[in-house]
């Protein structure tokens, strides 16, 4: 029961795992611009998926403002560029971190409040952000409408090579960029979430009061939470606006951003941070490509698929699938 | 010697009084029962003592210490448990995880937490199930996951709402068995419970409650014998 864990051990327990991730970490070598193009934003999308169930999921506290997050260190990054003339590269770091931080502005007031009066005022939070940035005088210096112009990531090292390469430099190192943040953020909560800070996060989804009479200091556990999935959201937001400028509010946009999010966290299995990944990863896909077989028909295609998915498995159908899949893996390998 | 006081706690709800300055005292090592009829007010104070509910007057003393304001969970690592009324656990985590949710939240070290809730899970006869979710067991393994909840603790003081209830009368001596092996190690326990016929036999002191006011204090046949408190269980005198 104690047995110290040999490497062999490791990797045969996430063999899995590893060989799903060297296929994409090597998929650049064969695939084509589009579906590179198409990787990163769905990584994105994993990201944003993976950190919303690892708080949401787990406490039950529906954040609905998740997209405000990911906005706000969008524009973050656009802000530093534009008046400070930090460099995009640096600019996403230092963004990442202040968003992090100003996200808190959405927990800290929302600490007062359970359940679905949560969720309700997070909703808001979105919402007023785009009012402000859409809005006289702020849209003035924020670009309206039109976005914050940036320059892109990486632009100036790709105007230094010769111009065949420059479109594949670029598309190559934003997708090991997002691939590398997915992974990062991916790895960090999915252990956090099954060892003593994810249960105890549970615990608060599943008992509030209780979890506090039982020693979890539940408002303490709740912030750690919410800004450990807020700083990968926040660097996503970041390292997207930098990849894919003007910064719009498109950034913020709860039907863009959140919804496929939320979707995916659903049919993933809320709590369970691989199935809302494998979900996000995939819904991403299918969005894209249902393009090429419905047409201008995918979005309602899209929606239907998603709902036959809740019907047929309300609980989430892709943590169920993986566990299968694990299982058959276990039983070949022994 | 003295381990928890409660002074002059009064606590409202709305118009209702739910305690109306109602003090006691609990001494080290003591087993202290507190009856009463259905809205005497006896899980409240249990939430006043434990931080659930704060109180509107008076104060809560533990071990010398003020600790009226202080969080529920910072009272769990003072050393004070308790268990709830109707049966609460995590049904949806492992029994392991139940436990270890409160020794990682006490105890720093990883390796003492996973030796305590080892320890906690043997004493309670729970270590067979330790895989198992909480939601799938018997009403008597609940109780004993929520007793095992308040040892991994380490408690000084463990509080037991009704924790006869529900049990056939082997298992109530099977608990009772605990509770008093429990106590020669040095533990305080106050325990409500309407099954005066099992409290009285391990209590040492007993506290009657009625309509949020304390009616009798002091051994249990003296308790017993007290008009005030045929009264409010008979409603004759």
């Amino acid at each position: 029961m104690f047995r110290q864990k040999t490497v062999a051990d490791k990797v045969r327990e996430n063999l899995l795992g590893i060989i799903v991730l060297l296929i994409l970490a090597l998929l650049p070598m064969r695939a084509n611009d589009f579906l590179l193009d198409t990787l990163v934003r769905t990584y994105i999308f994993v990201i944003l998926a993976v950190t919303l169930d690892f708080f949401s999921g787990t406490t039950g506290y529906l954040n609905l403002g998740h997209s405000f997050i990911f906005g706000l260190s969008a524009y973050l990054t656009g802000i530093l560029y534009v008046y400070l003339k930090i460099p995009t590269e640096i600019a996403i770091l230092g963004a990442g971190l202040l968003g992090t931080f100003g996200s808190l502005a959405l927990l800290l007031p929302s600490l007062r409040v359970r359940g679905v009066y949560f969720a309700i005022l997070s909703l808001l939070y979105p919402i007023i952000f785009i009012g402000i940035v859409t809005t006289q005088p702020f849209s003035l210096y924020l670009g309206g409408e039109g976005g914050l112009r940036i320059k892109q990531l990486f632009l100036d090292i790709a105007r230094k090579l010769p111009p065949t390469e420059r479109l594949a430099f670029l598309h190559n190192a934003y997708y090991y960029l997002s691939f590398i943040l997915m992974v990062a953020s991916f790895i960090v909560l999915y252990k956090l979430a099954y060892n003593e800070f994810g249960f105890k996060l549970r615990s608060i989804g599943q008992d509030e009061e209780l979890s506090e009479a039982a020693g979890v200091n539940t408002t303490n556990m709740k912030i750690k939470g919410f800004l450990l999935s807020a700083v990968f959201a926040s660097y996503a937001g970041a390292l997207y606006a930098g990849m894919r400028p003007p910064i719009t509010v498109d950034f913020v946009n709860t039907g863009s951003i959140l919804l496929p999010t939320l979707t995916a966290m659903i049919v993933g299995g809320a709590g369970t941070i691989i199935g809302p990944a494998i979900a996000a990863f995939l819904l991403t896909l299918l969005y894209q490509y249902l393009w090429g077989l419905v047409g201008l028909w995918r979005t309602v295609a899209y929606m239907i698929i998603l709902l036959a998915f809740v019907l047929i498995r309300p609980q989430g159908i892709f943590f169920d699938i993986y566990l299968r899949i694990r299982r058959l893996v276990d039983k070949v390998i022994g | 010697m003295i381990m928890l006081k409660v002074e002059s706690v009064t606590k409202r709800f709305g118009g209702l009084v739910a305690l109306r300055n109602v003090s006691m005292s609990v001494n080290k090592n003591e087993i202290f029962g507190i009856i009463g009829p259905n809205g005497s007010g006896k899980t409240t104070l249990f939430n006043v003592i434990s931080g659930v509910l704060r109180p509107d007057e008076g104060k809560v003393i533990f071990e010398d210490k003020d600790i009226t304001h202080m969080r529920p969970s910072d009272r769990v690592k003072l050393g004070i448990a308790r268990t709830f009324q109707t049966i609460r656990v995590f049904p949806y985590m492992p029994v392991y995880w139940n436990v270890m949710v409160t020794a990682s939240s006490v105890y720093s070290d990883s390796r003492i937490a996973k030796a305590r809730v080892s320890w906690a899970l043997t004493i309670t006869g729970l270590l067979g199930e330790a895989g198992e979710l909480a939601g799938k067991l018997t009403p008597y393994k609940l109780k004993m996951l929520e007793f095992a909840r308040c040892l991994v603790a380490n408690p000084k003081l463990i509080m037991l709402d009704e924790p006869f209830a529900g049990l056939s009368p082997e298992e109530i001596e099977r608990l009772i068995g605990i509770i008093l092996k429990l106590r020669e190690n040095g533990l305080t326990f106050i325990i409500i419970e309407h099954k005066l016929k099992y409290l009285m036999r391990i209590a040492d002191r007993i506290m009657a409650l009625s309509l949020g006011e304390k009616m009798a204090e002091g051994k249990p046949d003296e308790v017993a014998r007290h008009p005030k408190v045929i009264e409010a269980y008979i409603g004759v005198t």
